[in-house]
């Protein structure tokens, strides 16, 4: 049972993370009185991409060849790091909360360095703001995950989310605000609204979508794959760490079974609150992203102080 | 047109010609920017300023400066002749708005405005060879020049090196800016999504755009020297094709060109209609505007339901004639499709519904901080340059310019059917822009009633012989909705049109672009460009 559950938190992240895109792309659709995609449409676009043809430029150098593999890599590695959907499987070695954020940051960092690489104008000017961003997110991010740290005494993010204590009476307050902290940094860093546009043609604009612009077939699949990934990740973590219920505590397959769903469900909700969100607003101005993020660090902030032990 | 009136502007000396809806006269090179001064200074704003080979039957070119008097309802056209010269003086030291045409001539006809600050040539490129000029007359219209084949490979040759006839690549300067930190972006002509063509060259600072020049011109396509080789009823056809977005107001335009040259009326009923079709042109465009520009903010809904606006619309036209662009309506001597009853009860029951729909999501949209936060202060074009550039249309309505060709200058029914005011607002910002389109939607909506309320009966078309005026000048304007299309024509001593100039609004507003843009963060471009939307074709013509 335990070899079973760890094959299925291994393939979890990467097996199901373009459904989520497919689902938020489906309800946005639907908000525009369009019909849209099939929800399974980003899986068949992975499998369309890696049967096409790659034009690589010929002044990119091996940083462009291989991110999209390290990118793609550390988005694995963290989707076993973290509690999906049992607390039970204590990952010691990678489970930490460190090791995930950095982690995470070396994927930002390899992309942004890919998107130079080429030399093309939008790739830098899409890493330059993506670092920007990523910079100002990281602070909010550190903050809001030692805000639960701190209420649970411990980093190891399975230990946090199998505590259940977040929601508690004495820490109700602190894990609140840590969560809309945390949900700021979890737009920003997915490039959702309100600080990038995953639909925009226009190329001035991206952030994300201008870092990847130069590349094509399987490492733009890989790419494409990581990101969902990485959304799914962001996701998990919020999910598991602020509102742990249903996450399976022991190896039973009931309890599995019903962490699985737990999860779905609450994975769901999520994404239907941020295609709500880039249905019914207007993304940002550039320079007003900061204040957002410096937002989202001072919420984070204000919960450590909240705290009470 | 009051022929008295119209002499105030014009000096008492001169022998004026009138024409149905202009007075034109010769001024002595010398005089040209004296006359210009005055007439500008007299309230009378420069529409126009073109040339014409007549080498052959009267031995020069000559240039036509085409101002318009609003209060009088007509053109004033002074004109000058260069006779065994290439030079004319430049008048962009007296009107700013007169520099791009300038540089038109200087590339097309290869006369040299002296004293004009930028001797670039404009929408042709550097494939083109240098001193032959497309619009002479005595080059044909039908024929690639061999040079332009040799010239598209030198510029694949690096900047310092000659090829092995000894020729090195022509080079386009853009402005530059220097100083620590500054860099260029160059953007396009390809873009990442389906639009046209177009090169943006960006010096930024940072994320902020202290220059932007646009350099266009990747659609020309000779339109100016086809319509000289065509037959008249083919020539309203290739107007049509000016700029597809505007073909009802294009064609229109040229269509009333004709109609004026040989001295014909439509009749009542097809001037009701040019009305109703013209302005189902406007709405069409600005629900697809006012979509475009919410869903560059990001906007989604209202992105999603402007494009559906708009669709409807398109349907609707479809539905009355067959063309979702209103293509093959107009005729010289009226309209081809009719308004019959009962589609007349369908069509105002659909804008009734159009309108409630309309509103319905405009209220959504006027509600959304974060959409008004994005258009608010966004692109801001100040009112002096607004006016120095002579904006048309959109651009200048959104800085409080009340210029409006369908009061200005009435056509068609508009002098019957009336449009109370002109819409406009004060800021010039993104904000402005969109908010004169919601209002000209509105207004347009109840020009269509008010038109096919009093709709007239009657023919719909007059016979026309396909004589025209000899020798004669004739200009024709029309309100599109990016702002006023004007069309100027000329026969030739039998008669035959030899020369019509098109020009779109967007030849005079692509030049407030830069303007606007400066001093904004490069991402809020796309926005500030949408909320212009010009034609890039109908610039390159």
């Amino acid at each position: 049972m335990m070899i079973l559950a760890w094959l299925t938190q291994l393939v979890f992240v990467p097996a199901l993370s373009p459904l989520c895109i497919g689902i938020i792309k489906k309800i946005k659709a639907r908000f525009q009185n369009r019909q849209g995609a099939t929800i399974f449409q980003p899986y068949k676009d992975i499998w369309k991409l890696m049967h096409k043809d790659e034009i690589i430029s010929s002044d990119a150098s091996w940083i462009f060849r291989f991110a999209p593999c390290i990118i793609f890599a550390a988005t694995l590695v963290i989707g076993v790091s973290i509690p999906l959907f049992a607390s039970f499987l204590r990952n010691t070695f990678t489970g930490d909360l460190l090791v995930v954020v950095y982690t995470l940051a070396l994927g930002t960092f390899f992309l942004a360095l890919a998107g130079m690489d080429t030399g093309s104008a939008f790739g830098g000017f899409g890493s330059s703001r993506e670092m920007t961003v990523a910079a100002l997110a990281e602070g909010g991010l550190i903050l809001s995950l030692f805000t639960t740290a701190l209420m649970s005494g411990t980093t190891n993010l399975f230990a946090i989310s199998d505590a259940e204590i977040l929601l508690a009476t004495q820490f109700f307050l602190p894990s609140i605000l840590a969560f809309a902290g945390f949900f700021i940094i979890l737009l920003a860093e997915t490039g959702r609204f309100p600080f990038d546009n995953p639909a925009t043609h226009l190329e001035l604009t991206m952030i994300h979508e201008a870092m990847i612009l130069e590349y094509s077939g399987k490492r733009l699949a890989l790419i494409e794959w990581a990101a969902a990934n990485k959304f799914f990740i962001f996701a998990a973590l919020g999910i598991n760490l602020f509102f742990p219920y249903g996450i399976a505590q022991n190896a039973g397959v009931n309890a599995i079974f019903l962490g699985v769903i737990a999860l779905l469900v609450k994975i769901f909700i999520l994404c239907f609150i941020i295609a709500i969100i880039e249905s019914t607003m207007a993304k940002f101005r550039f320079f007003r992203l900061p204040d957002l993020l410096v937002t989202s660090f001072i919420l984070s902030a204000v919960a450590i102080g909240l705290i009470q032990i | 047109m009051n022929r008295d009136n119209l002499k105030h502007y014009i000096s008492k000396d001169v022998h004026v010609e009138f024409s149905q809806n202009a007075g034109i006269f010769e001024v002595p090179v010398s005089r040209i920017k004296e006359v210009a001064h005055d007439l500008h200074s007299k309230n009378c704003s420069l529409k126009l300023i073109t040339a014409t080979d007549e080498r052959k039957e009267q031995g020069c070119f000559k240039i036509w400066y085409v101002f318009g008097a609003p209060t009088e309802h007509s053109f004033i056209i002074p004109y000058i002749q260069l006779k065994n010269t290439e030079q004319f003086p430049s008048i962009s030291s007296v009107i700013r708005g007169s520099w791009n045409y300038e540089r038109k001539i200087q590339t097309f006809f290869g006369l040299i405005p002296v004293g004009h600050p930028d001797p670039r040539p404009i929408i042709l490129h550097e494939n083109w060879p240098e001193n032959l000029y497309p619009l002479q007359k005595n080059v044909p219209w039908n024929t690639r020049p061999k040079d332009a084949q040799r010239n598209e490979e030198n510029l694949s040759l690096p900047a310092d090196k000659s090829n092995k006839n000894g020729e090195t690549r022509r080079t386009y300067t853009f402005q530059e800016v220097g100083g620590e930190g500054m860099y260029e972006i160059p953007v396009g002509p390809i873009h990442a999504g389906i639009i046209e063509p177009g090169h943006f060259r960006f010096s930024v600072a940072g994320e902020e755009i202290i220059l932007l020049e646009p350099r266009l011109g990747f659609t020309h396509k000779g339109s100016e020297k086809l319509f000289e080789t065509l037959p008249p009823n083919d020539m309203a056809r290739l107007s049509e094709k000016i700029s597809g977005d505007s073909s009802f107001s294009h064609s229109l335009a040229f269509c009333q060109a004709l109609e004026q040259l040989s001295d014909v009326i439509a009749p009542k009923r097809a001037r009701y209609l040019r009305v109703i079709y013209a302005e189902l042109e406007r709405l069409a465009n600005h629900c697809g505007d006012i979509g475009a520009i919410m869903i560059d903010t990001g906007f989604n809904f209202g992105g999603a339901n402007g494009a559906r606006l708009r669709e409807m619309v398109m349907r609707l036209n479809e539905r009355l004639t067959g063309s979702r662009f209103l293509r093959g309506v107009n005729v010289r001597g009226g309209v081809t499709k009719d308004i019959g009853i009962e589609e007349k009860q369908m069509l105002s029951s659909d804008l009734a519904h159009l309108l409630k729909d309309f509103s319905e999501v405009m209220k959504i949209a006027e509600n959304s901080a974060s959409l008004l936060n994005r258009l608010k202060g966004t692109g801001v074009l100040s009112y002096k340059i607004a006016v120095d550039h002579g904006a048309t249309g959109i651009a200048a309505k959104a800085v409080g310019l009340k210029n409006d060709a369908r009061i200005d200058f009435p056509y068609a029914a508009y002098d019957e059917i009336h449009l109370n005011t002109v819409e406009t607002e004060e800021s010039g910002d993104v904000y402005a822009r969109f908010q004169v389109r919601i209002k000209e939607v509105r207004a347009s909506i109840k020009l269509i009633e008010q038109a096919l309320k009093t709709l007239p009966d009657g023919p719909i078309e007059t016979k026309t012989t396909g004589i025209f005026k000899k020798n004669a000048v004739d200009i024709s304007v029309v309100e599109g909705w990016r702002g006023e299309i004007l069309y100027f024509l000329k026969t030739d001593s039998l008669g035959n049109i030899e020369r019509v100039a098109p020009r779109d609004p967007s030849f005079v507003n692509w030049s407030l672009l830069g303007y606007a843009g400066a001093h904004n963060v490069v991402p809020d471009f796309p926005l500030i460009n949408k909320s212009f939307n010009l034609s890039y074709t109908g610039n390159d013509l």
